[in-house]
């Protein structure tokens, strides 16, 4: 799965730069606005050590958010799916809040927090924590009547197993939205770093954009999709091994 | 032992569909009774009510020397984690570990023990399904449709043994096999469908038990009172 997600992006990623310079040919585009093969090249062999190094800067936080994130989820949709007044008010809460646009609220973090560290990881697992409770609610709050039953009939259904049940019967989907959170993830610290942030990819691309490069970003975004595709490929690997070992218990 | 049911009404929430209408019957235990008729007729619900899951209907449901009742049905899966062998090991008191064995041995699944519950087949599964509930503390046990899938003669073998077995427990029975529940039952509610007048009537089984034999006129004037109920 790690190298089908590398190749899937490799066809996208050569799919979007044909494109691109087949728009450049077709319109006879200069290279200042969009650069031909050569100066990508050039580009690339000039950036791509220091663009690695704020991808992999962006990466970490965007990772750390993640797991923040899938803590916070795990937590709330543990104590969401019950059907109490507290499940259901924390439900509700939970889908009202999602609506509200996170990078709305960019600017204030910023503000209260200035533009290092931690804006941007708080700005990070915002971003994919919604979308990863509202997916963890959905599958916790979901009952798997048919394995279940025998439990709740004894009164053997302790919070634990029920929890285990039903993370066990949707591990796939659960990796799925894990592997699909860390996009969210990287995508809510790149938008946090072009926002006011002082460094990582994501301040660069603000940087280049401001040099008019699209060489420069399109080496940026080689790098953050190649890294994101080998680490979403890890993760759905890690998820394929936990579900493995789980049954081999 | 006894279960009786005196005018129960019930229709299914927000419709108008009525599903029984001053329904009575008795019931006495301990043994094997039945619940019998056609899909739909509400043999599912009128467990659900039994075990409490059903509580908006009307009249009186009465049970006497009937504290604990379980309710098991054929669609059940164990959590596959790990092999059903470790499951029963886990939902059984050391007490019960003698009567475990014995019962895994007598349905036929010693050789399965191991196995996932995904890797068995329908009827393996339904036997595994019920062995840990005759494990646990009951005095009511219902089974709907519990053996479906499994061969006659294991079908046979299986009832026989739990009517061995727990000779002080109240079973009641629910299966489309009309062989099967003039045979083995006691007490045989059938459930009219659409279209009789009388909406339910309970009819003497041949309640066999291990040893006995076949009394086939017996057998065949149950079958014909059921087919007039049903």
């Amino acid at each position: 799965m790690l190298h089908r997600r590398v190749y899937q992006f490799l066809i996208v990623y050569g799919l979007g730069l044909a494109l691109l310079l087949g728009i450049k040919y077709l319109l006879d585009l200069s290279n200042y606005v969009i650069p031909g093969p050569m100066e990508i090249w050039t580009t690339c062999r000039e950036v791509t050590r220091r663009y690695f190094a704020d991808v992999m800067d962006t990466m970490t936080v965007a990772i750390i958010g993640q797991v923040l994130s899938i803590c916070m989820a795990g937590f709330i949709g543990i104590v969401g799916r019950q059907t109490t007044w507290l499940g259901s008010f924390v439900k509700v809460a939970a889908y009202n809040v999602q609506a509200y646009p996170i990078v709305a609220l960019a600017p204030i973090i910023f503000i209260l927090l200035g533009d290092g560290f931690i804006s941007r990881l708080l700005i990070a697992a915002m971003i994919c924590y919604f979308p990863l409770l509202l997916s963890v609610l959905g599958i916790m709050s979901e009952p798997v009547r048919d394995i279940e039953h025998f439990y709740r009939n004894t009164g053997r259904l302790r919070w634990q197993l029920e929890v285990k049940i039903r993370a066990f019967e949707n591990i796939g989907k659960l990796t799925t939205v894990v592997a699909g959170s860390a996009t969210l993830a990287m995508a809510g610290t790149i938008v946090a770093e072009f926002i006011a942030a002082n460094a990582g990819i994501g301040y660069s691309i603000r940087i280049a954009l401001y040099q008019s490069d699209l060489g420069k970003i399109l080496v940026a975004l080689f790098l953050i999709g190649i890294s994101l595709s080998i680490y979403q490929g890890l993760l759905e690997w890690m998820g394929a091994l936990v579900r493995k070992a789980w049954e081999s218990q | 032992m006894q279960l009786s049911f005196n005018q129960i009404t019930f229709r299914y929430p927000g419709t108008d569909t009525t599903v029984f209408e001053d329904l009575s019957f008795q019931m006495a235990g301990p043994g094997f009774n039945a619940l019998f008729g056609p899909s739909g007729v509400g043999k599912t619900s009128l467990a659900r009510m039994l075990t409490g899951d059903l509580d908006d209907f009307s009249g009186q449901l009465q049970t006497r020397d009937i504290d604990r009742i379980l309710y098991s049905y054929n669609l059940e899966r164990l959590p596959g984690w790990s092999a059903v062998g470790k499951h029963l090991e886990r939902i059984t008191t050391p007490e019960q570990q003698a009567k475990r064995e014995q019962l895994v041995d007598l349905f036929g699944m010693t050789p399965f023990l191991g196995s996932r519950f995904s890797q068995l087949s329908l009827g393996q599964k339904n036997r595994i399904n019920l062995i840990r509930y005759l494990l646990q503390d009951f005095q009511m046990l219902i089974m709907d449709e519990s053996l479906a899938n499994v061969d006659e003669l294991t079908r046979e073998k299986i009832i026989l043994n739990i009517k061995a077995l727990f000779p002080d427990k109240f079973f009641i029975y629910i299966s489309h096999n009309i062989i099967e529940v003039s045979k083995f039952c006691r007490d045989i509610l059938v459930l009219a469908g659409s279209g009789k007048k009388r909406p339910a009537a309970v009819v003497r089984g041949q309640d066999l038990q291990a040893g006995q034999s076949l009394e086939k006129q017996h057998l065949e004037t149950t079958m014909l009172e059921i087919m007039n109920a049903a």
